[in-house]
């Protein structure tokens, strides 16, 4: 653990612009204090390129308290730094020492497209979700909230899965680029649960052919989104995501009928 | 309609993936009784020719089989390529600089499954030229007369270089099937935190022992010579 | 121009308002609502839960958001929970107690018949997103599990481990992507609201960037929903997310929708307290863990012990002492004052002497390391993550910080703005709470909002009002981008030699110091000069890089803080003019003799509505007097 002022040696993607090549820039940081967090520390390095009058270096970020999944980033080929339970943008600079080199890259995967530098296009996992990440349950037609009882130990398990924070780092870190991570905990979360329960076959057979289709690679268990995924969500998911999937491929089955 | 949803099925990443599975476990249920055959060896010549021949009198029922086992590692083949091929892709363009791992998911079984897979492509198109298709010599047993199966295996393993190779290529099956045991019973949905750590360990035991068996009896017959 | 404020109350009892509404209000028929066209900025909450709705009711409507995904609003970092009337505990709630909570705690500074009406759709609120499947935490027997928060007295709130908002959102959330793939919604990630567009007076149109390529686009549309969330960030620290910014809010404000009570702004009393220069954001540390930390501080100052070896003779729990029947759970605006008194007193705490103690020590020591543990252990790990403080050993230090804004656009009883056509849902109007807003009420309020209420009052606009048909071709729609770009050219063009957060940090210095936690006149006063000259020194003096036609985050930036520069004034002169203490804006001259906030109900008991009258001319001061018929004005005591 690090204390005092430290030097970083950062070589930093950097990429104008989708079409345009990219490559690892060099860049050393000063002044750098353990209380910092990653992102912080990266703004650090902004503001004296600003300063030079060079562009400043793109990245994803918002809540920088770990929930909203905005920052990503491959820290030294882990993504959000590899430490466990941990967004980018709770990684402090103490996890660092003094001379570090550290190698900084966007999330990467087929359906990832980098917009600039560390900022990547994830707007393929809303795709998944919007082919059935719900319930179909309209506004106002609810039944009393209690009326549905739903054990603990239930309701917990999908509370594991519902704390997918949308990140994408399980896509990032899979050798496949695949999704099932992502894609799991919502089909697992909703299984589980009597509310989604009437949709379950339709949303799984929805939801894995449009995640194949945009692009995403397929699971060979290596667990690596397990280990990577900053919200600890379990394979366990996957798991059951593919019940449901044989399920629903061999039983659902919609009669075309007249009204 | 039907057939509109096998083939849905067969073309999804999870459908391939479960088929995967079965093909798989198929394919390690049949090593468990080659494994348990070749251990006969040990038992003497009359025993493992006997058994070569009881096999070989099932006739029609064998090629059914054999036919069987073929299309089985022809999907688990086939669906491997085209499953490597399309993660290869998904990866996007632009490689990663530093290599991902943090250390806690892959591993290098995982990570090595088209690799010993291919060594076990190779492997058994050789040990089906060396063995089955290999060389013919009768012998007679309680008064029948049928291939002796013993005297083609033992000759096999008196070259060192097909010890090397065969034990080469056990250890590939083991390092394969140390993952994809568990890893089909993942794929097939069974994943429940109170079975799977037990499953990983069974496939754990499973691939040391069809490996080490298989690897064991290879040297067992180099020392013992013909 | 002069605006008129009519609130639109509905007649009768309170408790028949809303039902009366809903009698009266105008509907349309399921085949014209496809011919009507409603653009929502913002996916927060109330922007999720209203495109979805509005969306299933059969309208046309388009989404905006900031982020590269609508289920990341800000909405989404609500830790602690959300409150419905339900009265699941049997512990004496109900409609007509949480109305009066919520009054209360506002320090009668809100309109009684929105917040009854908030009090009633807040059970339909749990129904809704239990039904969309939101884990909410059970207990053993399958039921609803609640808890007390916020200074509350019954237990009310409902809550999915510490991350509430996150599954609420993604509920709402949920709700959009099942409208987006039958095509009623059209969503637009990564866009910035730019400017609103009138046409005959009506609010029928945006212009937005494409923060990604930057181009300039316009829509049009038969409506727009303003749901964009607080201007918090004013302060540059706060609790708010980096992204979250007063300028839609703010460019609509110039375009003619007045501005209520700007400076009522909530500080949090449990945030990760500043620790430098570089810092860019705070953290909030849930409200709940009041229920079982004990706050104090040494009673010397400087003490050089650690806490830990710090005996009770010598600690000062002082919101035990100064409020011994609500203690620890005082509301959030009490106990941040208290804290900065310790402070102030030179009692502070940590590096900075800017902190007091949060101690588990004695709920660990009743109910047993496991019990705390799985209470709050995720914001313990959070905490230690932060920190490297273990406060499973050592007490936590917290210290105030900026959370929410309580102030916004006025909007009436239909959540109209003074603009016909703009409304204006969630954080970003001024409705519900008054001077200050209870913990868990402000996700209650946005899916309120955006979930039961506008259905209705937007269908009540459509019904009432006659539109013509606009396209983006509309010479006002030429105009308001012009100005757009005008604008954007113009920052570019400054090439100065100070960053664009180097500014923003000197307003949010002048903010927090003057125009933060303690007000005086004489501090507003100077903050209103200091904010004036820091504007003229930014257009002068500001470096902007790069073009306008690519992912130009400082140019995204600047654009923002070039509204909150003028924001900022807006709140202090808001400040100044308002002569007494309530919730959360404390008056220093106004106070007790024991230090507690000083309303003043003859002349204050109104909403002070602010309209733009151009650059160079001050706003005028509106009143919308507010009319108690229900509660009585109390001084809020919590001794």
């Amino acid at each position: 653990m690090a204390s005092g002022n430290m030097t970083l040696n950062l070589k930093i993607w950097r990429q104008k612009h989708g079409e345009a090549q990219g490559k690892l820039v060099d860049y050393k940081v000063n002044n750098v204090l353990p209380e910092m967090s990653f992102l912080e520390m990266i703004d650090v390095l902004n503001e004296q390129l600003v300063s030079k009058g060079e562009d400043a270096i793109a990245f994803d970020h918002d809540c920088r308290e770990g929930i909203c999944g905005m920052c990503s980033m491959m820290i030294d080929g882990k993504a959000h730094g590899g430490f466990k339970n941990t967004t980018t943008c709770q990684v402090h600079m103490r996890l660092y020492k003094d001379g570090d080199t550290i190698v900084v890259e966007p999330f990467r995967a087929q359906a990832f497209p980098v917009v600039k530098d560390l900022t990547v296009d994830r707007s393929a996992l809303d795709g998944i979700m919007a082919a059935g990440g719900y319930t179909s349950a309209n506004t106002g037609n609810a039944q009393d909230a209690n009326s549905i009882l739903i054990p603990k130990p239930i309701a917990d398990e999908a509370m594991d899965a519902a704390a997918c924070i949308g990140c994408g780092a399980c896509v990032a870190s899979c050798p496949n680029g695949s999704a099932m991570l992502f894609m799991g905990a919502k089909v697992s979360q909703l299984a589980l649960l009597p509310q989604g329960k009437p949709e379950a076959p339709k949303r799984a057979l929805n939801m894995v052919m449009t995640h194949d289709h945009l692009g995403f690679g397929n699971c060979t268990t290596h667990a690596e989104c397990e280990a990577t995924c900053p919200k600890g969500i379990s394979i366990e998911h996957i798991a059951r995501m593919n019940r449901e999937y044989l399920k629903a491929a061999f039983t659902y089955f919609e009669k075309k009928r007249d009204e | 309609m039907m057939t509109n949803a096998v083939s849905h099925y067969c073309r999804s990443s999870i459908g391939r993936k479960h088929l995967m599975a079965l093909t798989g476990l198929a394919l390690c249920g049949f090593l468990v009784g080659h494994l348990a055959g070749n251990f006969l060896l040990m038992v003497g010549p009359d025993a493992f020719n006997l058994y070569g021949y009881k096999l070989f009198s099932l006739g029609s029922l064998l090629y059914v089989i054999e036919a069987g086992l073929g299309l089985v590692f022809l999907v688990h083949l086939g669906l491997a390529i085209k499953l490597t091929i399309e993660n290869k892709k998904a990866r996007g363009p632009q490689a990663y600089h530093m290599k991902v791992r943090t250390g806690r998911g892959t591993t290098f079984m995982s990570q090595t499954m088209p690799y010993t897979g291919l060594v076990l492509l190779v492997f058994i198109i050789l040990h089906l030229m060396n063995l089955k298709f290999g060389a013919y010599y009768s012998t007679t047993v309680d008064g029948i007369e049928m291939r002796d199966l013993y005297r083609v295996t033992m000759e096999f393993f008196t070259s060192i270089g097909n010890v090397v190779w065969y034990s080469f290529a056990m250890i590939c099956a083991a390092l394969h099937t140390a993952h994809g045991f568990a890893s089909a019973f993942q794929s097939l949905g069974l994943n429940h935190p109170r079975f799977y750590p037990a499953i990983k360990k069974i496939s754990y035991l499973y691939a040391i022992v069809i490996g080490g068996g298989f690897a064991f009896i290879s040297i067992w017959a180099h020392l013992k010579g013909v | 121009m002069g605006i008129k404020l009519d609130s639109k109350i509905p007649s009768g009892p309170l408790a028949d308002k809303w039902d009366n509404y809903k009698f009266d209000a105008k509907l349309i028929n399921p085949a014209n609502k496809r011919k009507f066209t409603v653009i929502v900025v913002g996916t927060g909450l109330a922007g999720a839960s209203a495109s979805a709705t509005l969306a299933e009711l059969g309208y046309n409507v388009l989404s905006f958001c900031i982020q590269d995904s609508p289920r990341r609003a800000h909405s989404i970092a609500a830790q602690g929970g959300i409150n419905a009337a339900k009265n699941y505990p049997n512990d004496g709630d109900s409609v007509r107690r949480l109305f009066y909570d919520t009054v209360k705690g506002g320090d009668y500074r809100a309109r009684e018949a929105n917040v009854y009406r908030l009090a009633q759709v807040s059970n339909n609120i749990i129904d809704q997103m239990v039904s969309q499947g939101v884990p909410f935490a059970r207990e053993y027997g399958g039921l609803l599990d609640n808890r007390s928060f916020g200074g509350s007295q019954v237990s009310r709130t409902f809550y999915a481990r510490g991350q509430t908002g996150q599954q609420l959102l993604l509920g709402a959330y949920s709700g959009m992507m099942k409208m987006i793939n039958k095509g009623k919604i059209k969503q637009f990630n990564r866009r910035e609201m730019m400017d609103l567009v009138l046409v005959n007076g009506q609010a029928r149109g945006i212009i937005v960037r494409d923060l990604v390529t930057g181009k300039i686009e316009r829509y049009a549309a038969d409506a727009v929903l303003m749901c964009t969330g607080g201007y918090g960030n004013v302060f540059y620290l706060s609790t708010n997310a980096k992204v979250s910014n007063g300028s839609a809010a703010w460019r609509c404000y110039k375009k003619g929708a007045a501005f209520a009570n700007p400076c009522f702004t909530q500080i949090h009393p449990t945030c990760i307290p500043v620790h430098g220069d570089f810092q860019s954001k705070l953290t909030l540390m849930s409200e709940s863990l009041r229920n079982d930390g004990r706050v104090w501080v040494p009673k010397k100052p400087n003490d050089p012990r650690k806490p830990a070896d710090i005996p009770d003779e010598d600690r000062d729990y002082y919101l035990e002492r100064v409020y011994p029947s609500f203690g620890n759970l005082a509301p959030r605006d009490v106990s941040s004052r208290q804290a900065k008194y310790r402070c102030d007193e030179g009692l502070g705490v940590g590096p900075t002497g800017r902190a007091v103690y949060l101690d588990f020590r004695d709920a660990i020591k009743r109910d047993g390391k496991e019990t705390i543990a799985a209470k709050y252990g995720n914001l313990f790990e959070m905490y230690e993550r932060i920190t490297a403080d273990n406060p499973y050993e050592t007490p936590m230090m917290i210290y105030p910080a900026v959370h929410y804004t309580m102030g916004g656009l006025w909007v009436d009883y239909n959540l109209q703005s003074t603009i016909p056509g703009l409304h204006v849902l969630g954080e970003a109007n001024f409705s519900d709470h008054g001077a200050n807003r209870l913990g868990a009420s402000a996700l209650m309020q946005g899916l309120a909002d955006g979930y039961f209420v506008i259905p209705y009052t937007l269908g009540n606009y459509f019904g009432s009002t006659k539109l013509e048909k606009v396209t983006t071709d509309h010479q006002a729609f030429v105009d308001a981008e012009a100005a757009v770009k005008q604008q954007t050219e113009k920052l570019l063009s400054i090439k100065g030699t100070r960053t664009v957060d180097d500014f923003h940090k000197a307003l949010g210095h002048i903010m927090w110091e003057k125009v933060g936690m303690g007000r005086t006149e004489a501090g507003l006063k100077e903050a209103i000069s200091g904010i004036r000259k820091l504007r003229e020194e930014y257009w002068q003096d500001v470096n902007v890089l790069g073009g306008e036609d690519n992912f130009n985050v400082e140019l995204h930036k600047a654009t923002r803080v070039a509204d909150f520069l003028e924001l900022g004034e807006l709140m202090a002169l808001d400040a100044l003019e308002r002569n007494e203490s309530c919730g959360g804006h404390f008056r220093e001259e106004f106070q007790t003799a024991d230090g507690e906030a000083l309303r003043n109900d003859e002349t204050f008991a109104h909403a002070a509505v602010w309209e733009y009258t151009g650059a160079n001319s001050s706003p005028i001061r509106h009143k919308e007097e507010l009319v108690f018929e229900n509660v009585k004005l109390a001084t809020r005591s919590y001794k």
